[in-house]
């Protein structure tokens, strides 16, 4: 794997002319918290490894401005964000959500319990698909628990406290909107 | 309510441990070195580009300079050609027929306006050598009343009317005419006096 990637490195450094944009070391480095964030959004392994594909195929077409870039890391979580988003419109995420929930299940359980644990799971991803946009947005960043809230604040082009604003009031509505659900019941 | 909050806590926690497929750097790297070829082949480097521009401008500048050069000398030629009318006009003519006017070019420079003179073809060519031939004197126009009168006495001779045509000669004429006629009248009142006188 080193080889390959090795020689990646050496054919993307002949290729782009500019020594200090090493496409493999990006891979490397920011590939498993770019898959995070599209999987947050797709809830599908596949899907969101074909995101993370196409952010570095991005990063092969923009790079001559690429210079220009401060903050490496915020530049491909934002294309890797809305690259997800954009896949998401296409797909169907019901049946995705479903095949998600019952992954996230305890396997341990007896068969009924598990099945209810997963249509809990799945009634907490609809609500948070039906969260303002802002908020939802929020909510599955400070999910990947690796973005700070000042990272957080740059990719959602909002404040670090309008974004821990948010933070709060997306899970105090989530939280209301699941007990509500429950209380019907 | 501690269910609720369990629930959502375990569902982030889903998504925060989410792990990708063994060798996800090792596929991305191969899948980016692909498409990144796919583009290069698709599109031709600049350096071609740069080569196809190069040939196609040096071709327009050479047609360009052709043009021109075919334009100047017919130009010249129609300028020149008005001097020598009569004897070339049937060859030039021929000649124009055949060939587009590529002839000498003339040492010196005819300030004329750029104009572009397409090649001859043998029905321009004819019209031009008509257009060139010299013009004749106008045709006779039909003689007056009078001078076919005048024309009428010379030819028939009479002395006497040719006599007449000289006014020296009429001047004398009708002197003599004059002198006659006063004669007349001087012998004729002679004549009436003389029987009113006594000739018993």
């Amino acid at each position: 794997m080193a080889s390959v990637e090795g020689g990646s490195l050496v054919l993307f450094s002949t290729e782009i002319a500019q020594p200090e944009i090493d496409i493999a070391a990006l891979v490397v480095t920011y590939s498993r918290l770019l898959f995070r964030v599209a999987h947050s959004v797709l809830r599908n392994q596949a899907e969101a490894e074909d995101v993370v594909q196409d952010v570095f195929v991005r990063v092969i077409e923009s790079r001559r401005s690429i210079q220009a870039i401060r903050d490496m890391r915020v530049w491909l979580v934002r294309i890797a964000w809305n690259l997800a988003l954009d896949r998401r419109r296409r797909i169907r995420p019901e049946q995705i959500d479903e095949s998600f929930a019952e992954s996230l299940a305890t396997n341990t359980a007896p068969a009924d319990e598990r099945l209810a644990e997963a249509q809990r799971m799945s009634s907490v991803l609809r609500e948070m698909d039906r969260l303002p946009r802002a908020e939802r947005c929020v909510l599955l960043l400070s999910a990947i628990g690796e973005l700070g809230t000042a990272e957080m604040a740059k990719v959602v082009g909002r404040s670090e406290s309008a974004v821990r604003a948010l933070l709060f009031r997306a899970r105090t509505r989530l939280r209301e909107r699941l007990e509500e659900q429950g209380g019907g019941r | 309510m501690i269910n609720s909050e369990e629930t959502i806590g375990k569902v982030l926690a889903g998504l925060r441990d989410a792990q990708a497929s063994p060798g996800l750097e090792r596929r991305i790297l191969a899948t980016v070195e692909v498409r990144t070829s796919q583009r290069q082949a698709a599109k031709p480097s600049w350096t071609w580009g740069v080569a196809i521009v190069s040939v196609v401008a040096a071709c327009l500048f050479l047609a360009i300079t052709a043009i021109y050069r075919h334009g100047q000398p017919s130009t010249q030629a129609q300028h020149h050609a008005a001097p020598a009318e009569s004897a070339g006009d049937a060859q030039e003519a021929l000649l124009l027929s055949q060939k587009p006017l590529t002839s000498t070019r003339s040492p010196i420079r005819v300030a004329t306006p750029m104009r572009r003179v397409k090649t001859i073809s043998a029905e321009e060519a004819v019209l031009l050598r008509d257009m060139r031939v010299p013009s004749h004197p106008a045709p006779e126009a039909p003689l007056t009343n009078e001078e076919k009168l005048l024309l009428r006495a010379v030819h028939l001779g009479d002395p006497q009317v040719m006599a007449m045509l000289n006014p020296e000669v009429q001047a004398r004429e009708e002197a003599e005419s004059e002198a006659e006629f006063q004669k007349f009248v001087d012998q004729s009142s002679k004549d009436i006096q003389e029987p009113n006188q006594p000739t018993e």
